[in-house]
């Protein structure tokens, strides 16, 4: 080997190392500066792949009524999550009373955000909203739309964040099953690209009494997500030896998708 | 040299905005032509290896800037699996390794015969993906190969491969601006055949 190609590989190594090295606030640093760096291509790129979208979907709404039809959706899946979760809170109440109980549940604020780009990676299954710090956003939120949970925040940055999809092997969610005492981790499948992903709950009681229909809500266990949030439908139960798993069709349709809400801040 | 050198970094960077314009063929497993690492690959045979090693760290850190997962914080009574994500910096390796493998088509295509290296773009960037695909499993467990991973792994390499004579091409008329030839051989090949 040449002399200047060995230390151009030891300085490459080198370099790697330090990469691999760096610490999650280093890292998000790097992230931040790099989409700073690529912010106004971003822009233009996502405002493209939102008009090849909105040109592939066929729409034959004028842009005036689209963005009027837009902003109604957008209210009314607020209202219908605002409604939803009184509904859950008036059941927490009723719930709480008949147990001679009281907790005090404190207000909630969403704020609604657009989807920019669908899928910026090749493996990882996410989006991108255009509501960032700048907004109150910050990691670890929880994503909806009015049909049902969506997602975490993965990374925030000034005026955009980035999504994790609830489809996402890495997005693991405490659930419990309607009707059954039965709870699990749900959570994507890894390499599942078709455009109906199934999600799969795990963890199961070995005998889980469960059926094709059955609803399946967050537990609010673990930190993250709020209680109550519907998630999916169980389609299928597969029994273990020691556990039994089920295959899950998400409530919401995330091809669909337009308008998403995040939920700043809840108290549960 | 050096200038075409400099603008071989310059399109690579180039080709990180170009990226942002490229959606996901959502009819094609969510397939998507990586444009980025299409730049590198084809960069990769037209530079000496110093070269190669700088435009895979700059690339591959670039790349993992773009993508790379935040860590979920959990509580770990709840979530006793957590779903382990790749270091931040693993795409500067799998470049280099592709530049490598690209660089050994190098002869060839100093001879003026690029369109051998133009399918090695489509090798090179399954291998990548599937290198890719093969650390994630490793990291996660449960190595899973469905029919669409099989499906994204192959369009997305066929698309970019397809679009490996552009750069080629972007690469020439660079060598040409900076008075530098990419096929320093193929003369040579066609004395040596008079």
């Amino acid at each position: 080997m040449k002399p200047l190609n060995l230390i151009a590989l030891l300085l490459f190594l080198a370099g790697a190392t330090w990469a691999l090295t760096r610490s999650e606030p280093m890292v998000r640093e790097i992230q931040v500066a790099y989409f700073k760096a690529i912010s106004p291509t971003l822009k233009s790129g996502s405002e493209l792949e939102t008009k090849a979208r909105e040109l592939l979907s066929e729409t034959k709404h004028s842009k005036e009524l689209e963005t009027e039809l837009s902003t109604i959706r957008g209210e009314i899946g607020r209202l219908r999550i605002i409604e939803s979760r009184f509904q859950g809170l008036e059941r927490e109440n009723a719930e709480l009373r008949h147990a001679l109980d009281f907790k005090k549940v404190t207000d909630f604020d969403i704020v609604a955000a657009r989807i920019i780009r669908r899928h910026p990676t090749t493996w990882w299954q996410t989006m991108e909203i255009d509501a960032g710090d700048e907004r109150g956003i910050g990691v670890q939120l929880s994503v909806l739309s009015n049909e049902g949970l969506v997602g975490i925040i993965d990374r925030p940055f000034q005026n955009r964040s980035s999504v994790l999809l609830l489809t996402d092997e890495k997005c693991q969610v405490s659930v419990r099953v309607e009707g059954s005492p039965e709870v699990g981790i749900l959570s994507g499948q890894r390499g599942d690209f078709d455009s109906n992903p199934m999600l799969r709950l795990r963890f199961l009681s070995k005998n889980a009494a469960l059926k094709p229909g059955q609803r399946v809500f967050t537990t609010g266990r673990g930190g993250i997500f709020q209680p109550n949030i519907l998630v999916g439908v169980i389609v299928s139960v597969e029994r273990g030896a020691l556990d039994s798993e089920a295959l899950v069709r998400p409530a919401v349709d995330f091809d669909d998708l337009g308008t998403v809400f995040v939920v700043l801040s809840d108290n549960h | 040299m050096l200038r075409f050198n400099l603008s071989a970094v310059f399109l690579l960077l180039a080709a990180f905005l170009v990226q942002q314009f490229v959606p996901a063929f959502t009819g094609l497993s969510h397939a998507r032509i990586l444009i980025v690492h299409l730049v590198f690959l084809c960069a990769a045979v037209s530079v000496a290896t110093p070269t190669m090693l700088f435009l895979a760290f700059i690339g591959g850190m670039l790349w993992d800037a773009h993508c790379s997962l935040a860590p979920m914080i959990v509580d770990p009574e709840v979530y006793t699996q957590p779903t382990e994500s790749l270091r931040f910096g693993y795409s500067i390796l799998l470049f280099a390794g592709m530049g490598f493998l690209m660089q050994g088509l190098s002869p060839l295509f100093r001879e003026g015969k690029w369109q051998f290296s133009a399918l090695l773009t489509g090798v090179a960037t399954f291998l990548y993906l599937a290198a890719d695909y093969a650390l994630i499993s490793f990291v996660r467990g449960d190595f899973i190969i469905s029919r669409s991973i099989l499906r994204l792994m192959s369009y997305t390499s066929l698309l970019t491969m397809l679009f490996s004579p552009v750069i080629f091409w972007l690469l020439y008329r660079l060598a040409l601006l900076f008075e530098h030839s990419l096929y320093p051989e193929a003369g040579k090949n066609k004395r040596r055949s008079f």
